[in-house]
């Protein structure tokens, strides 16, 4: 194991430790041992079969956002839009399991809501990089401001045309459960979109690294203009960054609405988007590190949750977990090129000294 | 009609003390992406601090000293840690959703009836009140707001017509120029990221007892941004900032007015989503000049 | 012995990937000008921004007058009477003249008129053609210096630092520079600069200082040292120059490249490039000379394709090729070394294998059912870095850990398998230590030997006479005259450069 290497797994290991270290002296604040809130948070998520179970139901949105963000990312792209695409995705998946559901035989109809939702959320995301690239338009203004639209626009649906049937709340019948992601560990809610999650990143991590696209997309990411010499297309890029963008977070939306609720109501996950940004913090925009990282946020939900229930520490204690985690990260970044830097120039010191 | 532009002038007085205090920091080559997160912390210190000790000028002390303590761990990260500055800042946003949220709970538990303050009393202007329309749309207005009236000229002025703006505008222009001339560079931005603390913290308590009276976590639902979005759009200067405020401010008004009378024909989320598709179709259309060539670039030196 | 005006006493300073300077002592006399001389990298310029308090050292003293002094900021060393106009100007082009003059040294309100009446004269006492209120975006690059030199003027400089002063100028606005100079110091101020040219130093410099790997190996008087000495000095070692091979060559070769009528105006702007008309024959190495900024990118980008001519035809083995996108360009076999390799050559965080897939990254060169051939890409860049002598790791190496000439030994290498036809080299060695410029123009030479046209673009008159079958120079963006290297000679070259029209050394062409 090199130096470097070394370095990212300690120094990230520390700003994780740091972090829900910071948030345990909170609990202080609160008049509880933030010893036992802990305790109770590790001992609780290994509890029993469907708690544990939980954690990677909980990771699987997440492994969509934060792939979403990183994506983009990797071609110096702002998608903070993720939010917006998922709450298309979802949308156009409750829409599509309504209309299929109980009609259509359970997997193909799975099969076309997939589909369905993966186009429309890469549109939606798309249209944001054709802005960019048609008109400059910045797209991290874009794609933030597309979220509110994006949720009105599932807000209006929800008390129209996807109404329930009762009329009652701004909610969507139950899907029937032949649209169901079907569960593969019995005893837990674990479906198979956690799979799916798991293999769309390992994709994300071939198409990005090993293949030419990726390859041009990371490219125009570290340098635009070099690029640019190089006959590639940035703008043509930015469009299918975003397109693959908007799909992985409406993908998102898939594992929730089919996999989870099982219907689609108003104030649905509306952190999922800025934990799938964090998440994408955490791992470097890794793909396959954000597997690992979704699954700890995961952890620290259902943990952090239950907690909650049995301790009257507020929920709002995860969401400071992860800010905490996430600002560390960040100085992690700062640590390791401090490390590396003074490595380099020890190394030289003692050459000088031969 | 009167009232829409009352409100287009109250909605509008925290997005300019957004946008402005953007203009200066993103001038001098910070983009303050925490923007968002000092809003909110303001929003709520400004909240318990005036239900606490029961004073408003407290509760705006308090949402000061919480939007400078968040703008301070922004500019120390990206300023001289040097790290990304939309990274840094939506970490920041989450952890400030996440602290007023739990801190909130650590001091009230949890309320049986929601907690409210008296929000800011209008203080209408001798004489000047009295005018038809111009009186009750802009001279009967909480404090805040009449500070506002003195930022925007004074605001113009320093970063023009003095020798501080000119270091301002270099920064962001060609830092290495200033720091040539001997002035630290890191610390020109550090500061104004702070200013930004400031006013956006200002801007924070304006939503929660501003005019509101109590505080909600999303009360701020993304303002800061649009205050982000303003300073794009107002191609950072002071004169397109107070512009740009007053399109959303106004769109603000009109969206308020239209859910408590009934949109009528248009579906009420429209109304909700009017400022945000507003920014959409501006950063489409609008061309954008004057950037500062450094935005966003942290200044390093090899060293 | 006097008490010296500056004195630097063992300074010694690291940087993350290079020693800088090693134990550096040298001072600097009143009204004395001092060359610092020494190669790129030598450590020159790090020891001048110690000076300036830009960089802080790691170990050493600095005195004035004899009183150690301590030099945290460039505003220690103004107070001391220090100015540093660095290589690239540190000017804001979106501010006036007068803006980037009284920056940081005014209080308060700013009285534009006053601060640019007071500006205005004090270029006017120096001689200066400079208007207080212009836009620094819309000078040339010789009028910015003198906005430098006029911020030091306006600080009162007794000691005033200049790195690679004339690299931009003209050899005219060189001489006007060394007047300056002269007069500055006869006023009993101080003058340090820092080159790598061997005739300035001889011209204008009272003492010289030789640098080589961040060390001072020499610290002569003018008038006892000749070039030759300082050369060895500074290099280390007599360099060899390349062989130019056969000269016949050239003349037979059939026309590669031809520019017709070729000109860029957008709106009402001044024209990029102006009725360009030449043509390139294989085998033949076309210099084009000139200061930078007169049009050589875009000459440069017209060919590679990233820029579209407003009007006339580029002809390549007679074949239109005005209308081909870059993509198509590189596959018609034209390489294209840039001048700022950092924004247009390569992807810094990218490894070394990366980087010469760069341009092929469409073809079906590097694919094995759909995927990157890691293996056979692998391979190629092990060559490339064996053939070309790249000092790395290998492959898999980052390329921003690459010294900067080994940087370029990798574009070249791409871009020498990539152009098949032409190359286009712009300023293929300026930052570069000697060693590597010896070496890249061997390979520049080797390609002329194969037959392929290469334009060469560069500022170093040096480098277009040592390489050059015909010689162009570019001024405002229009050709002054196509000349073989026998017909033309510095002097000539130098006023062409500066836009005066000499007696038409007839072209090829005529």
């Amino acid at each position: 194991m090199n130096a470097k290497f070394r370095d990212l797994l300690l120094t990230t290991f520390l700003a994780i430790v740091l972090g829900l270290g910071l948030s345990a002296v909170m609990i202080l604040f609160l008049g509880k041992n933030p010893l036992d809130a802990f305790g109770l948070l590790f001992t609780s998520i290994i509890r029993d079969q469907y708690t544990f179970g939980d954690i990677f139901v909980k990771a699987t949105p997440l492994i969509f956002t934060a792939l979403s963000f990183a994506f983009t990312f990797k071609a110096n792209l702002f998608n903070i839009g993720a939010q917006g695409q998922f709450y298309i995705g979802a949308v156009i998946a409750v829409w599509s399991s309504l209309l299929m559901g109980g009609k259509v035989p359970g997997p193909l109809a799975l099969l076309i809501v997939l589909i369905l939702t993966a186009v429309g959320g890469g549109i939606w995301g798309a249209l944001i990089g054709y802005f960019k690239a048609r008109f400059n338009a910045n797209e991290f203004l874009t794609s933030m401001m597309s979220t509110y639209v994006a949720l009105a626009i599932m807000n209006y649906l929800l008390r129209t045309v996807l109404m329930e049937k009762k009329g009652e709340y701004p909610q969507t019948d139950a899907l029937n459960e032949s649209v169901w992601l079907p569960t593969f560990v019995p005893g837990t809610r674990l479906h198979i979109g956690f799979i799916l999650a798991v293999l769309v990143a390992v994709g994300i991590w071939v198409l990005l690294y090993k293949t030419p696209l990726g390859y041009r997309i990371r490219a125009v990411g570290y340098n635009a203009d070099a690029a640019r010499m190089s006959g590639i297309d940035a703008k043509k890029l930015y469009v299918i960054a975003f397109f693959i963008s908007g799909a992985l977070a409406a993908g998102a939306g898939y594992t929730e609405v089919n996999g989870v609720q099982h219907m689609l109501l108003q104030g649905f996950n509306p952190d999922i988007g800025s934990a799938g940004l964090g998440i994408a913090i955490l791992a470097n925009a890794n793909p396959i590190g954000i597997i690992f990282a979704s699954i700890l946020f995961g952890a620290l939900n259902v943990g952090g949750t239950i907690m909650g229930q049995m301790s009257g520490i507020p929920s709002s204690i995860i969401e400071l977990m992860e800010g905490f985690v996430m600002v560390f990260v960040i100085l992690s970044y700062f640590v390791r090129a401090r490390l590396e830097n003074r490595r380099e120039k020890r190394k030289l010191q003692k050459k000088v000294e031969e | 009609m009167i009232n829409l532009l009352i409100v287009t002038v109250v909605m509008g007085t925290p997005l300019l003390y957004g946008s402005i205090s953007e203009v200066f920091a993103e001038r001098s080559g910070v983009m303050v992406t925490a923007i968002e997160g000092i809003f909110l912390m303001g929003a709520w210190a400004g909240f318990v601090g005036a239900y606490l000790t029961k004073s408003l000028l407290v509760g705006v002390a308090c949402a000061i000293g919480a939007g400078v303590l968040t703008a301070a761990l922004y500019g120390w990260i990206t300023v001289y840690l040097k790290q990304h500055q939309v990274v840094t800042g939506t970490a920041i946003n989450i952890l400030a959703v996440g602290m007023c949220s739990f801190l909130q709970r650590v001091i009230f538990g949890v309320p049986v009836s929601p907690l409210t303050v008296t929000p800011l009393p209008m203080l209408p202007i001798p004489l000047l009140s009295k005018i038809p329309v111009l009186g009750p749309v802009f001279f009967n207005q909480n404090i805040l707001t009449y500070l506002m009236y003195l930022i925007v000229p004074a605001s113009y002025f320093l970063l023009y017509k003095t020798s501080i703006g000119l270091i301002i505008r270099s920064a962001g222009e060609n830092p290495e120029a200033v720091d040539v001339a001997g002035i630290n560079v890191d610390r020109v931005r550090f500061i104004l990221v702070l200013v930004a603390g400031v006013m956006g913290g200002i801007a924070g308590a304006f939503y929660s007892i501003g005019y509101l009276g109590m505080f909600t976590t999303n009360m701020i639902g993304g303002r800061g941004w649009i205050a982000f979005a303003i300073c794009f759009l107002g191609n950072w200067n002071p004169k397109g900032a107070l512009a740009g405020t007053v399109v959303f401010g106004f769109t603000e008004a009109l969206a308020i007015s239209m859910q408590s009378s009934g949109g009528g024909f248009f579906p009420n989320e429209l109304f909700i989503a009017l400022p945000y598709i507003l920014t959409i179709v501006l950063t489409i259309t609008r061309k954008s000049f004057n950037v500062p060539a450094q935005l966003g670039v942290p200044y390093k030196k090899e060293n | 012995m006097d008490t010296p005006f500056f004195e630097l006493r063992n300074i010694t300073k690291y940087f993350s990937k290079v020693v800088a300077n090693k134990d550096v002592s040298f001072s600097v006399g009143k009204g004395e000008v001092l060359a610092l001389l020494g190669e790129n990298g030598a450590g020159k310029s790090t020891i001048m921004k110690i000076l300036y308090g830009l960089y802080k050292a790691d170990s050493g003293q600095i005195f004035k007058d004899g009183e150690e002094q301590k030099i945290n900021s460039p505003k220690d060393a103004m107070a001391l009477g220090i100015s540093m106009i660095q290589q690239h100007f540190s000017l804001v082009p979106a501010h006036t003249v007068t803006e980037n003059i009284i920056l940081g040294n005014v209080k308060g309100k700013i009285d534009r008129k006053a601060c640019e009446k007071e500006i205005g004269e004090l270029a006017k006492n120096y001689g200066f053609d400079v208007a207080p209120d212009a836009f620094v975006r819309d000078l040339s690059v010789g009028v910015q210096q003198k906005v430098e030199i006029l911020k030091a003027l306006y600080l009162k400089t007794r000691l005033l630092i200049m790195d690679e002063p004339t690299a931009v100028l003209t050899p005219q606005e060189s001489e006007n520079l060394m007047q300056f100079v002269r007069n500055f110091t006869a006023e009993g101020n101080s003058v340090i600069f820092i080159t790598h040219k061997l005739k300035e130093v001889m011209e204008v410099a009272d003492r010289i200082i030789v640098m080589r790997g961040g060390e001072v190996c020499g610290d002569l008087k003018c008038s006892q040292t000749d070039e030759k000495e300082l050369s060895r000095l500074m290099i280390g070692k007599d360099l060899v120059p390349a062989d130019r091979g056969s000269e016949e060559q050239s003349k037979n070769g059939e026309v590669r490249l031809e520019f017709q009528n070729i000109s860029i105006v957008e709106h009402d702007q001044v024209p990029k490039l102006k009725d360009i008309t030449f043509d390139i024959h294989q085998g033949e190495i076309f210099g084009i000379a000139g200061v930078s900024g007169n049009g050589q990118e875009e000459l440069c980008e017209v060919v590679c394709g990233a820029l579209h001519p407003t009007s006339g035809k580029l002809l390549l083995d007679g074949e239109d090729i005005t209308d081909l996108n870059i993509r198509q360009r590189i596959d018609k076999g034209i390489g294209y070394v840039p001048s700022d390799r950092y924004r247009d050559g390569m992807v810094m965080d990218m490894t070394l294998a990366e980087n010469m897939m760069l341009k092929t990254s469409f073809g079906k060169k590097w694919l094995k059912r759909g995927f990157i051939d890691k293996a056979k890409l692998n391979g190629c860049t092990e060559k490339a870095i064996q053939d070309y002598a790249v000092k790395a790791p290998g492959p898999d190496a980052m390329a921003r850990g690459l010294s900067g000439g080994n940087q370029q030994k990798v574009v070249l290498a791409r871009e020498v398998e990539n152009g098949t036809k032409l190359i286009i080299f712009d300023q293929p060695t300026r930052g570069l230590d000697l060693g590597a410029v010896d070496h890249i123009h061997k390979v520049i030479l080797g390609e002329r030997a194969k037959g392929k046209s290469i334009l060469l673009i560069s500022t170093e008159l040096s480098e277009i006479f040592a390489l050059s079958d015909r010689i162009a120079v570019l001024y405002k963006g229009v050709v002054q005259g196509v000349f073989d290297r026998s017909e033309i000679d510095t002097e000539k070259i130098g006023l062409l450069m500066a836009g005066y029209a000499v007696d038409k050394g007839c072209s090829n062409e005529c």
